[in-house]
């Protein structure tokens, strides 16, 4: 809603020196149609809400039945939905029709923006303001929870960790998506899905089941007794000392190897994304670059990765923002010891262990300026690939 | 221009709308459905019908939950009452979580009534005397029980399951066939039989903290032992309820006692790095290779559930336990330390209460009995139920305990309990914090 609230200012002369109403005949207003609509829309949500509400309120009206709820449900909302659009339509088409020509857009988009005001602004801006407030919510506290959270060097630590994450997974991801998938396109038809897939698989596991699989290959068993950890398997073997790998944070390794398992999970991605790219890049020029003699790698760097750019660097923010929310790896593998802390889990950890929403709510605001430079160049960048089309 | 006045009317429309229904909805009947119906000071059956569904949510998954559902399942069909258990391994959080979104399932299980207390805090959970016989309750279970889930004069919750974990397990072959004495009575003594063990090769104990998330707590319970020991019920009960600060100078030294048995060289198989890496549940396996790798795991009854098939078998032959014994120059009587799942009513209504009123009664269990690895709070519980002799003699152990104290972690606030104790024991034993460090951090982090 938030959208269309700017301007206020109209007349009608302003409105009849436009050219839109010189085109079009316009009709005059049907006031009955404009009632029945108005009436109809509120009858229609007025019904639809108090269904939903018997639903939860009086079950045993339906018979406590879940499903018979759930079918019920499906039907009121899809059908509420319908009626409503239909009565919405009609309301508009009540106006004379050069203001209902204008209307109707705005009309059929303000259910998905409200939507998006209830589930996205509204969360977003509650959560600002109860950055300010203590650990309840209950009263304000003004700067109290940023100075607590700024004086903190556990905060500190996850910030650092974030910007590791950030600097390394994203660059390696779509290095490796490129790698896997300029090499995969050199292999046989056959070799090529049966490589591409093997790679895309892990994309189907979920963080927690990768960090239990990538436990098994850090797993630390007592020096003496056989190694089950696949790592330590391999250290041991060479003559060395098992290791406590998530416990080690000299230069950060245990982050580093959580980053593995990140990267691991989405090399995938990025190389379905790149594989396509790089097979939409059009045969001619290639060809061209052949005839002037050009090497594969000359060919590669020159003609062929300007064409992917725009693909890669999709992935490459895709990827980033998924890393700014980085969870929970963290949080079922070492859950921030052993400063391997990061923005997301030191948030659900001041929320739902300390109960500190005040704190909880800051550590999410710094968050989401960290992540807004990002949207906000995504989506610049989404749009000039578009208008470059 | 069009589009202009278009904006305004679509508002004005919209702004209608939303008037118009929200004027004319339907209010909920039962307000405080969800909020623990604080109001009301004693339920009578009919009060609110139920629904023939209780949802409960609990910690424990895997056998613990097959043996759980079938505890329940004469209840059910006896009663018509169907139960759907959930269980969370990350029930602490998950609990705050489901409850704060309005999600609250019609009982849980708290595993730490600290948790328990924040939600009752809050007024979401219901206490007992407003449905269930109080006296009748607190007449069967082991003393202690119910002051343990107590907030403000009231109790929210009802065990239905005991913990206890003053518990010093030993392999029983090797251990009888090295003739080590199975009765030490004080502390000391152990240690000069754990020297005398040491001497032969091994390390006399064997302890892992690894739990996921939750890697500390095992840490916990040390400190609570010893506190128990050292200082007496007292102080520790003035250590757990923060009448007196974390960092006070009797907690401090308790961690410089734990240090010296789990720091010490050789006193731990495989040493710290070992402990805070293998998962808690794997603690008792090296007591058991051929030939026995250490000696002693101090660990709950619970533990019995983890160990291998071959032993479980013939736990009685294979598995000898006995009660941490005392501190010489502590405290006198003979303390336990304990926990238990607690069972807090979320709705209030006839079918809720009914599931209540059985799962806190001396009847439940029959079948977990059997199953093993739980025993009833309940002094009057039928003990010829349990599966085998060890179990039984684990209950002898707490029902006849001087002093029966709650695991001190769990009552703390969750914040230090299920937070900054456990994080603050890891760091304490991997070294990268002195006891002193640790003690203030959890102090400086105890909620106002």
């Amino acid at each position: 809603m938030a959208g269309v609230t700017t301007t206020t200012s109209t007349s009608p002369g302003e409105a009849a020196a436009s050219p839109e109403p010189e085109r079009r005949a316009g009709s005059p207003a049907r006031p009955v149609r404009l009632l029945v609509g108005a009436v109809g829309m509120v009858v229609t949500a007025w019904l639809v809400c108090n269904i939903f509400l018997a639903f939860a309120y009086y079950p045993q009206w339906f018979a406590g039945s879940g499903i018979l709820i759930g079918l019920l449900g499906l039907i009121v909302g899809i059908g509420g939905s319908v009626v409503f659009f239909y009565f919405l339509n009609l309301c508009i088409e009540g106006f004379p029709s050069r203001f209902s020509e204008g209307l109707i857009p705005y009309a059929f988009l303000l259910p998905g923006f409200s939507l998006i005001a209830v589930l996205l602004l509204y969360p977003t801006v509650q959560t600002i303001v109860y950055s300010f407030a203590n650990k309840d919510s209950s009263a304000w506290v003004g700067l109290d929870n940023y100075r607590a959270i700024f004086g903190d060097g556990g905060f500190w630590s996850a910030l650092l960790n974030n910007l590791l994450w950030i600097l390394i997974v994203p660059i390696l991801t779509v290095a490796f998506g490129l790698a896997v998938a300029v090499l995969a396109d050199k292999l046989s038809s056959t070799g090529e899905r049966i490589a591409k897939s093997f790679i895309f698989l892990p994309m189907s596991i979920s963080f927690v089941g990768a960090a239990t699989i990538w436990g098994l290959i850090y797993a630390y068993n007592t020096p003496g007794s056989p190694q089950t950890g696949l790592l330590n398997a391999i250290v041991v073997s060479l003559g060395g000392e098992p290791q406590a790998w998530y416990q080690i944070d000299t230069a950060r390794l245990n982050s580093l190897l959580l980053m593995v398992i990140l990267i691991w999970l989405q090399t995938g991605f990025a190389m379905v994304l790149l594989s396509s790219a790089i097979k939409g890049v059009p045969e001619d020029t290639i060809e061209a670059g052949r005839m002037d003699g050009a090497s594969e790698g000359r060919i590669f760097w020159q003609i062929v990765f300007p064409q992917v750019r725009p693909t890669m660097l999709a992935v490459f923010i895709t990827v980033l923002i998924l890393v700014l929310k980085v969870f929970d790896v963290i949080y079922v593998t070492t859950n921030g010891r052993d400063s391997t802390d990061v923005i997301a889990n030191l948030f659900f950890r001041k929320l739902f262990v300390e109960q500190q929403a005040g704190q909880a709510s800051a550590v999410v605001v710094v968050l989401l300026i960290l992540v807004l430079p990002i949207l906000v160049y995504q989506v610049r960048s989404f749009r000039q690939q578009e208008a470059n089309r | 221009m069009i589009r202009r006045l278009g904006r305004r009317t679509v508002l004005a429309g919209a702004a209608a709308t939303a008037a118009a229904g929200l004027s004319g909805c339907l209010q909920n009947p039962d307000p405080n459905s969800g909020g623990g119906g604080g109001g009301a000071q004693k339920y009578s059956e009919g009060d609110v019908p139920g629904t023939g569904t209780v949802t409960i949510l609990g910690a424990f998954g895997g056998q613990e939950q097959a043996a759980f559902e079938e505890s329940l399942a004469d209840f059910q069909s006896e009663s018509g009452i169907t139960i759907q258990y959930t269980p969370d391994q990350d029930f602490t959080t998950t609990i705050q979580q489901r409850v704060g979104a309005g999600d609250a399932p019609d009982i849980a299980l708290f595993p730490q009534p600290g948790g328990m207390f924040d939600l009752a805090a809050q007024g979401h959970i219901t206490p007992i005397d407003v449905y269930l016989d109080y006296d009748a309750l607190a007449g069967t279970l082991i003393p202690g029980f119910l002051d343990s889930a107590r907030l403000q004069g009231r109790v929210y919750g009802a065990p239905m399951r005991m913990a206890c974990k003053s518990l010093i397990w030993y392999p029983k072959k090797a251990y009888e066939a090295a003739g080590y004495p199975t009765d030490p009575a004080t502390m000391q003594e152990l240690y000069a039989i754990a020297d005398q063990i040491k001497g032969t090769g091994i390390a006399p104990w064997s302890d892992a903290w690894g739990s996921d998330q939750a890697t500390g707590w095992v840490g916990t319970d040390w400190i609570e032992e010893f506190m128990l020991r050292v200082h007496g019920p007292e102080i520790y009960d003035d250590w757990i309820y923060h009448r007196m600060p974390f960092n006070a100078p009797e907690v401090v030294e308790v961690f410089g006692l734990v240090g010296e048995l789990l720091k010490g060289e050789g006193n731990v198989l495989g040493g710290t790095a070992t402990i805070l890496n293998t998962p808690f549940s794997e603690a008792p396996l090296p007591l058991f290779a051929n030939p026995p790798q250490a000696m002693y795991v101090r660990q709950g009854n619970f533990v019995t559930g983890f160990l291998p098939a071959d032993i479980l078998e013939n736990l009685d032959e294979e598995v000898g336990v006995f009660a941490m014994p005392t501190w010489e120059g502590g405290f006198e009587g003979q303390p336990i330390l304990g926990g238990g799942d607690l069972a807090a009513l979320f709705a209030l209504n006839d079918d809720t209460v009914e599931v209540m009123k059985f799962l806190t009664s001396p009847e439940f269990g029959g079948p977990w009995a059997q199953a093993g690895g739980w025993l009833s709070p309940h002094k009057t519980f039928d003990a010829s139920q349990y599966a085998d002799e060890t179990t039984r003699r684990v209950f002898d152990i707490a029902a006849n305990a001087q002093v029966f104290r709650y695991d001190g972690s769990d009552v703390m606030p969750n914040a230090v309990g299920g937070g900054s104790f456990w994080t603050g024991m890891v760091e304490w034993l991997q070294g990268a914090k002195d006891a002193q460090t640790v003690c203030d951090e959890i102090e400086a982090g105890w909620p106002a």
